[in-house]
């Protein structure tokens, strides 16, 4: 399987090619974002560097600087007026509270579930994890229109506690059967030796157990707030006045014209979290994304 | 689930037992103490049948209404929904989009996944990190994703549409999102971007877990490398790539994000999934219970495919 010495370079360069056609739309992105409107919209300049740099999409959309003052600081009239709201700075922090808030109540939730599957034996065990296991498949779509009705009723339509609850449903199954594989990979003569010295089942679970699995819940915990952070679907139909990162950029584009310079800013602001919290993890990646499946 | 790390056989029974044994509280019955499973998956379980199977059943309660749009009431009428289905032209196309777009989603993100993965399956140095890139795209929220691809195939600026124009695949009077036939590849092209990586770092994972022996006796036996691949690498990977392509096709088969953002189904219906035609029943014509109709219809056809796939493949978690 691996191949002679002979083709290493030329191997190495075509790996390199590959994934630098994978990182294109992000350099591209990162780029779109401190270029001058003027050089967005110019489309016989859709050349890399044809532009001087400029922070003012960055100080619109994180500093709540007012767009037509950025326009005019720049000199650049064009384009100046419009009344909608690019100050993202509420957004953000509303962002970070429901990831922050769902990535808590999911794994407080899903310990203890994970502990029971993988630590008891009861009847109906296998057919509880496929129930599991099928929840995560469940489009959101399909429970989208009762949840609205549901939330309207428990006054928990367009606020954070809402979002927070929603993210932590659809996080919740993955977060189990994560969790499950990494308790599994904890041998149960520690869980015996905890309760030969007299520990209940919840002592042995808290003292013996739970901190061997600390690296487990640190990658699933990082997994649920990617998820939640990147969720689209439920924000937007549960939302109005609140908005989470990915709803609000989409914002953004009106029918009048889109606004790239302020989309690409949000945007890259957007994904720098999840990167550097996906380079945290990236030994346990796999094996969140098939649910604990897959092990590296 | 897999192997025996799911069975938890004796030994986890002896240890309920000796628990049970030495640390029960008087008073408490057992199956509400912590030696007993019941106490442990309960609140997951209430947090998941209130916010999932109650909708769901909800849903399916409200798909029996039928919505007058003038009163804004919904007496019952079990039948109107599941018959309009049925004449509904934008359904069947729907359904067509949706199988569509997932079968050549998969086909071409498994394929191209393999091929970067047996790329970057490489001890030597600098393959570690052009690992660790390739997961980047996998954590952009979808609906920037989105934008990104809006942006870089806008008909006018955009780079990649510059891109195609120059190679005189399309000319600037057609951008590929604004045309019916070539919408479909301007939002797939969001999709293979975003979940290639995910094929790779499956098929990676999959690849270092091959045992080393048949491939020594292969190449002793003289077998190339494409045969190696085939006889060997395939089957023996058979079971990781079942548990892939099933886990992206649920997950493509109830694709929303991209379609929204960059089409919102159109030009006209052309690029209209299920779930985007059920979006769009509910945000423009508020029909409440004909969009949970065909919501319902979206998971209904998933249970039916997933459950095919599953047995053909005899996939196993």
């Amino acid at each position: 399987m691996r191949p002679s010495l002979s083709g290493g370079v030329l191997r190495y360069a075509v790996s390199i090619f590959v994934v630098a056609v994978f990182m294109f739309p992000l350099f591209w992105w990162g780029l779109s974002s401190i270029k001058p409107r003027s050089a967005i919209f110019d489309k016989d300049r859709v050349v890399f560097f044809d532009f001087v740099p400029t922070g003012i999409n960055y100080a619109v959309t994180l500093l709540g600087q007012s767009r037509s003052e950025a326009a005019t600081a720049a000199g650049d009239t064009f384009g100046v007026g419009g009344a909608s709201s690019y100050d993202s700075r509420q957004t953000i922090i509303d962002s970070i509270v429901v990831a922050v808030g769902s990535t808590a109540l999911t794994m407080l939730l899903a310990v203890f579930a994970a502990y029971a599957l993988s630590r008891f034996a009861f009847r109906g065990r296998q057919a509880y994890l496929g129930w599991v296991l099928s929840q995560r498949f469940m489009p959101p779509v399909a429970i989208i229109v009762p949840i609205v009705f549901m939330f309207h009723f428990l006054g928990l339509r367009d606020t954070l506690g809402g979002l927070i609850v929603i993210d932590s449903l659809i996080n919740l199954p993955i977060a189990v059967l994560l969790m499950k594989s990494f308790f599994d990979d904890v041998p149960r003569d520690i869980d015996e030796a905890a309760m030969i010295d007299g520990a209940t089942r919840l002592q042995t679970f808290a003292r013996a157990v739970l901190p061997m699995v600390r690296g487990g819940i640190a990658a699933t915990a990082v997994l649920c707030f990617i998820f939640s952070w990147t969720e689209f679907l439920l924000s937007l139909f549960l939302t109005n006045s609140i908005r989470t990162l990915p709803v609000k950029i989409t914002t953004f584009v009106t029918s009048t014209g889109s606004e790239w310079g302020f989309i690409a800013a949000l945007g890259t602001s957007a994904i720098v979290p999840s990167f550097i919290f996906i380079l945290l993890v990236q030994k346990q990646l796999v094996r969140g994304l098939t649910f604990g499946s897959v092990k590296e | 689930m897999r192997g025996r790390a799911d069975e938890p056989g004796g030994k986890a029974m002896t240890a309920v037992a000796v628990g049970g044994s030495v640390a029960r509280r008087p008073g408490l019955p057992r199956f509400l103490t912590s030696e007993h499973p019941l106490p442990w998956l309960l609140p997951s379980t209430a947090m998941m049948v209130v916010f999932g199977v109650y909708p769901l059943l909800y849903a399916i309660w409200l798909s029996l209404h039928k919505r007058n749009p003038v009163t804004r009431l919904s007496p019952f009428n079990p039948t109107w929904n599941w018959a309009k289905l049925f004449s509904d032209e934008r359904v069947w196309g729907a359904i067509g989009h949706t199988f569509l777009y997932t079968a050549v989603a998969i086909v071409i993100e498994l394929v191209l996944g393999m091929l970067i993965a047996l790329l970057l399956d490489s001890d030597r140095r600098g393959y570690g990190l052009l690992r660790a890139l390739m997961t980047l795209p996998l954590v952009v929220p979808p609906a920037v994703t989105g934008m990104m691809f809006l942006l870089m195939l806008d008909g006018s600026f955009g780079v990649l549409s510059r891109g195609l124009y120059a190679t005189g695949l399309l000319s600037p009077e057609t951008p590929i999102l604004a045309r019916a036939s070539t919408a479909f590849f301007g939002v797939l092209l969001a999709d293979i971007w975003q979940w290639t990586p995910f094929m790779v770092l499956i098929m990676l994972a999959g690849l270092r877990a091959l045992p080393k022996d048949p491939f020594e006796a292969a190449a002793i036996d003289g077998a190339s490398a494409a045969q190696a691949f085939f006889r060997l690498t395939l089957p023996l990977m058979s079971r990781i790539i079942a548990l892939a392509v099933l886990i992206r096709g649920v997950d493509l088969f109830r694709i929303y994000d991209y379609v929204k953002v960059m089409t919102d189904g159109g030009p006209g219906t052309a690029t209209e999934t299920l779930t985007a035609y059920a979006g769009t029943i509910y945000f423009k014509n508020a029909d409440f219970p004909y969009a949970s109709t065909v919501a319902l219809l979206t998971l209904i056809l998933l249970i039916v495919t997933a459950n095919i796939f599953i047995k053909i493949f005899r996939v196993r978690f």
